[in-house]
């Protein structure tokens, strides 16, 4: 599903990833750990496109995504829900409408996509919320939404970059209930966190990254 | 659905960044309004000069005693001018006549005159599209050189100078509009420029997320639209104003003003030339933006 072969990034003052390979298969549930500035966000964008690689390739779901043309890469994201770390929320729209909005993208009708939206809200446990603005909700509630935007979807891929950075133990735990019922029903899932009790005796694959560099591959 | 969405983000944004759009409409409806009262300058100077045709016309003064034959020489050769629509050969007798008709009380001048003084004449009446300064010139001087043509009569410095104003007052109009769509343009343009730049972040995400450029984008050239179209609808307002409240009541008092003419064009063409400029000036500014 998502292949990374000699992925090497590089800014102007540090090298953010130094001939990186991994391969996740369809249906996992994959975490990447490393303190802060070892190139997980990195990694991340370079999956979603927000980044292009300076060396190796990457495919994702057989598209090799430096082959993709302009036109092509809309399409290519609307295969991926992305958790962001700092959320990307639109402060202008309600919480029902930030999280319609990746249904309005994909142009999905209005009936289906309030059903789907709500009940992706009471996956997040934010039902009560829909009519409510970002800036009127805790960081764990914006955490929420965020994951509920990057699940309405159903995407093949879901990526979460600290998706429980800012929250108790308590709401982590369901946040990371909520990406476990995600995977069950078959999309992969890359989860990068620098919280090591998220995937303690999780089973799950964790890949480490230190300073750019694969250091190994434990399970959880 | 995307559609309806667009048009509600770009009412939204409209409402939201009321004044700078508020502000832009101002400036094209100021912009289109200038513009109308140009067009309409030119469009009524242009009117009274086509009713110019059926005043316009050139005479010619014929020798004394010529022949027949050079007679149908000189009306053959102005009948066959294409310039020309009609041609009158007016016998001295009957300009006499004229003439006392004409002075009506003042006709008993006439009586001592022995003979009649006037020569035959001919008056050439020019098609409407031909009326020409050149055409005519060239024309009054194939005609000079006939045998039997003393003299040839027509406002020559009055039809150039007529025509040398209105071919000014074109240019200068024509100049005048494409200033001010130019500026218009310039100001859809900003306009759409400045609310992308101030929405960067929320495009970014609309990109993260999937949206297409259409998508990105149509609410912008909607937005575009709305101010081009307001701006176009309140110039209309402005120039209808001006016509009914100022020109009408002006021409109860100057009737000269009576002769402006409003075209129903306008109705609809301030609006559709709004529309146009506000569509443009977005398309162009989105267009200029990578993203």
């Amino acid at each position: 599903m998502i292949h990374f072969q000699e992925v090497s990034k590089h800014y102007e003052t540090y090298t953010a990833l130094r001939k990186v390979s991994f391969s996740v298969e369809k249906g996992e549930m994959v975490y990447i750990t490393g303190p802060s500035g070892s190139g997980k966000t990195t990694l991340l964008k370079l999956i979603y496109l927000a980044e292009k690689p300076d060396e190796g390739n990457i495919t994702v779901n057989e598209w090799e995504t430096d082959k993709l043309k302009e036109s092509q890469i809309s399409m290519f994201r609307r295969h991926i829900g992305v958790v962001f770390q700092d959320f990307r929320l639109l402060d202008n729209k309600n919480i029902f409408e930030n999280v319609a909005l990746a249904l309005r993208i994909r142009g999905v009708d209005e009936r289906e996509m309030k059903s789907r939206v709500f009940e992706s809200l009471k996956i997040a446990n934010l039902r009560h919320k829909a009519d409510c603005y970002p800036q009127t909700l805790s960081g764990g509630e914006q955490q929420r939404v965020a994951i509920a935007r990057a699940i309405v979807s159903e995407p093949m891929i879901v990526l979460a970059d600290e998706p429980t950075g800012n929250v108790d133990p308590e709401t982590s735990e369901g946040i990371m209930k909520t990406f476990k019922d995600i995977n069950a029903r078959g999309s992969t899932i890359l989860i990068a966190t620098h919280n090591r009790e998220l995937f303690r005796h999780s089973g799950r694959r964790v890949f480490k990254l230190d300073l750019g560099n694969f250091v190994g591959e434990e399970i959880g | 659905m995307t559609l309806s969405y667009s048009f509600r983000i770009a009412l939204q944004s409209i409402l939201h960044e009321k004044w700078i759009n508020l502000l832009s409409i101002l400036t094209v409806a100021a912009g289109l309004l200038f513009t109308a009262i140009t067009v309409l300058s030119i469009y009524n100077i242009d009117a009274a000069t086509k009713s110019l045709p059926e005043k316009f016309s050139v005479m010619l003064y014929l020798d004394d005693n010529i022949s027949q034959r050079e007679k149908d020489n000189i009306m053959g050769t102005v009948r066959n001018d294409a310039a020309v629509e009609k041609v009158k050969f007016i016998p001295k007798d009957e300009a006499l006549k004229e003439l006392k008709t004409s002075l009506k009380d003042a006709g008993h001048i006439l009586d001592g005159l022995g003979e009649n003084p006037l020569p035959d004449s001919v008056e050439i009446k020019f098609r409407s599209e031909r009326i020409d300064p050149e055409i005519v010139k060239k024309l009054t001087v194939r005609l000079g050189g006939l045998k039997g043509v003393h003299e040839i009569e027509y406002g020559e410095k009055f039809l150039s100078s007529l025509y040398s104003i209105m071919r000014g007052v074109k240019t200068v109009g024509a100049l005048f509009i494409m200033l001010m769509s130019a500026g218009m343009l310039f100001v859809c343009y900003s306009t759409v420029k400045i609310l992308f730049y101030r929405k960067e972040k929320e495009i970014e995400t609309y990109k993260l997320l999937g949206a297409t450029r259409g998508f990105i984008r149509s609410p912008f050239i909607i937005e575009g639209a709305v101010i081009g179209l307001s701006g176009g609808f309140l110039g209309l307002f402005g120039i209808m104003t001006l016509y009914y409240l100022v020109v009408l009541r002006l021409s109860l008092a100057f009737p000269i003003f009576k002769s402006i003419i409003f075209p129903v064009d306008t109705l609809y063409s301030l609006p559709l030339a709004g529309l146009f400029l506000g569509v443009t000036g977005a398309a162009i500014a989105i267009g200029r933006i990578r993203y």
